[in-house]
């Protein structure tokens, strides 16, 4: 009992003086509150980011392999990198790699310009189909690319019912390349439009109208000015799609593997060979700071787009 | 007059074809998944059939695909649990106060989202194994966050940038500590936030292959990879199992994408852009 008026008096002190003190200066705690919120962020982004990275940086300049203790390699300097460069496997990867991504990306953005141009008109209904839309590019990636492999599978798949003919899509290496690809052209088409048509809503009407009042068509006015206005939107959607289709693995690893002859065998597939299936854990580190070195480079134009964006 | 109505026609016919084009894997699929085993593989393909549920019943009394789905439910929400608890408190500081290192911090995480998940991977599974952590969930939810906790941050970053900052100020002034004010003023107000940056975190988690296809062994593989398994090299003959666990994998995420319609955008593009 006494100790808890004791309790009782000592904050009724507190509560007097606490007022006068913050005035004066915060409390430590307060004081330090933002590092007190960030520190679980940056101790977990060090635990899984920081530190495997750094640790990968020294897994590609050992010899490495799983049989040996975890600083048991040899030190191999650049090797790791000399061999991958003089692959030809891991070169024609890498050629293949920036080609598919250069193709799938400006598919994706002329098919998601196309969509949201049309799902911008305003029309009953349209939240309809807006909604439908975002179906695909919301669907598990390896679901996608299986449903697809049954479309095209040569002797029951509907797509040789269609078109009338016996064609093994996944076996030739033309074919092979361009079923992966739209793959991911059907889920991320879609992306790209919602992203595009959230610029298209905000953009303003004024030069439109202006435009259309002094007789401009409606060529002229989507491309003199509907297009320099979307730039920026059109800028963020092919840099984010650069940085995601450079990494595709899901949809080659469930529907080809990377085969025929090494038709559709992108950087993570050659990646995840080198390490998951051949272990050869050292090369694959080697190859994988090649695709962080590509990917910083797509990154920072993309951190340069975005900060001059919002400088505007 | 008719020319706007002929318009309007021409802009229904080329909406009505564009859903064609994009749903009708999906349909074709959702249809091949309500057929007997003679009715899939028949010739000419079958487009009307009395649609069968044998296939679902099958693929729900598999031991594999009931375990597949809790273990996918628990990193799932693992992932986005940790990133949530982790991420908040970073992202309202980023948002409100200056401190040292706060433009690092932002650098450091944007590259974990934007660069290859394979490079982290790497590395993770050789500490993981060192560690004895592969094949834990644990390992999943770990490696999960590399994707999950930019996202919350990014997000959530947004959401408290929009607040009004006189409403935490009024908390000081009576008192109230940040930690305080942080809890009981902004956090209530931002629910719409948090339920955002969930359900995106939630879609991406449940849609992960690779980092559960390596982290992962049959007992803790979750449905994508047992999906993979489904359908690596020959597609088999059982279609019908097939495309019926495929569509029970991606019946949660579609119901995802309808909650999170309104803030699909922000997500999307991980605030870069603001819709």
């Amino acid at each position: 009992m006494g100790g808890t008026t004791t309790q009782a008096a000592g904050s009724a002190r507190i509560a007097r003086r606490a007022p006068v003190q913050r005035r004066r200066r915060m409390s430590w705690i307060d004081r330090n509150f933002p590092r007190m919120a960030v520190l679980p962020t940056t101790l977990l982004m060090l635990l899984v980011f920081g530190l495997p990275l750094l640790f990968s940086a020294w897994l590609s300049m050992e010899a490495w392999s799983p049989d040996q203790s975890l600083f048991g390699g040899i030190y191999a300097g650049t090797d790791n990198y000399q061999d991958l460069l003089t692959d030809p496997q891991f070169i024609g990867s890498l050629v293949l790699t920036l080609e598919y991504t250069a193709v799938v990306v400006t598919a994706e953005l002329g098919a998601g310009l196309g969509i949201a141009l049309l799902l911008n008109i305003d029309l009953p209904w349209i939240g309809l189909f807006r909604t439908a839309l975002i179906v695909p590019m919301m669907i598990t990636p390896v679901v996608a690319a299986f449903c697809w492999k049954l479309l095209v599978d040569p002797d029951h798949g509907v797509i040789n019912y269609f078109i009338g003919q016996h064609i093994v899509w996944l076996g030739r290496p033309d074919t092979a390349l361009l079923s992966v690809s739209v793959v991911n052209i059907w889920q991320n088409a879609p992306y790209v439009a919602i992203l595009l048509l959230a610029g298209l809503r905000s953009l303003p009407h004024e030069p439109v109208e202006a435009a259309r009042i002094d007789g401009a068509s409606r060529l002229q006015i989507f491309w003199h000015i509907t297009v320099p206005l979307l730039r920026p939107y059109l800028l963020v959607a092919l840099l984010l799609r650069l940085i995601f289709e450079f990494r595709s693995f899901d949809n080659v690893y469930v529907m080809t593997s990377g085969g025929p002859a090494n038709a559709t065998m992108t950087l993570s597939m050659y990646t995840y060979l080198a390490s998951f299936v051949r272990f050869d854990l050292s090369l694959a580190a080697a190859s994988s700071w090649m695709m962080l070195l590509i990917s910083v480079i797509l990154c920072g134009c993309f951190i340069v787009v975005v900060r001059r964006r919002d400088a505007l | 007059m008719k020319r706007r109505q002929a318009e309007r026609i021409a802009v229904y016919a080329a909406l009505t074809a564009l859903i064609v084009i994009f749903l009708f894997p999906l349909v074709w699929i959702l249809g091949l998944s309500l057929k007997t085993r003679l009715q899939v593989f028949a010739s000419p393909p079958l487009f009307l059939w009395s649609p069968t549920f044998e296939n679902y019943a099958a693929t729900l009394s598999r031991a594999d695909f009931g375990q597949a789905f809790v273990n996918s439910l628990l990193v799932s929400a693992g992932a986005v649990s940790l990133s949530l608890l982790v991420g908040v408190p970073a992202a309202y500081a980023l948002a409100r106060f200056s401190f040292i290192g706060r433009n690092v911090l932002f650098f450091a995480l944007l590259s974990m989202r934007m660069l290859p998940p394979i490079a982290v991977l790497i590395p993770m599974y050789v500490l993981f194994s060192a560690l004895g952590l592969t094949t834990t969930r644990t390992s999943v939810v770990l490696a999960y966050t590399t994707f999950s906790l930019p996202l919350v941050v990014w997000i959530m970053r947004g959401f408290f940038e929009d607040l009004p900052r006189e409403l935490e100020e009024s908390a000081w002034v009576d008192g109230a500590s940040r930690f305080q004010a942080f809890l009981h003023v902004v956090l209530p107000l931002i629910k719409p936030g948090l339920v955002a940056a969930c359900i995106l975190c939630l879609q991406l988690a449940w849609n992960d292959f690779l980092f559960a296809a390596v982290l992962t062994s049959n007992a803790t593989r979750t449905l994508p990879v047992l999906m993979a398994a489904f359908s690596g090299g020959d597609t088999g003959t059982d279609w019908g199992g097939m495309t019926a666990s495929g569509v029970l994998v991606i019946l949660p995420v579609i119901l995802f994408a309808f909650a999170a319609q309104r803030h699909l955008v922000a997500g999307l593009s991980s605030g870069a852009v603001k819709g």
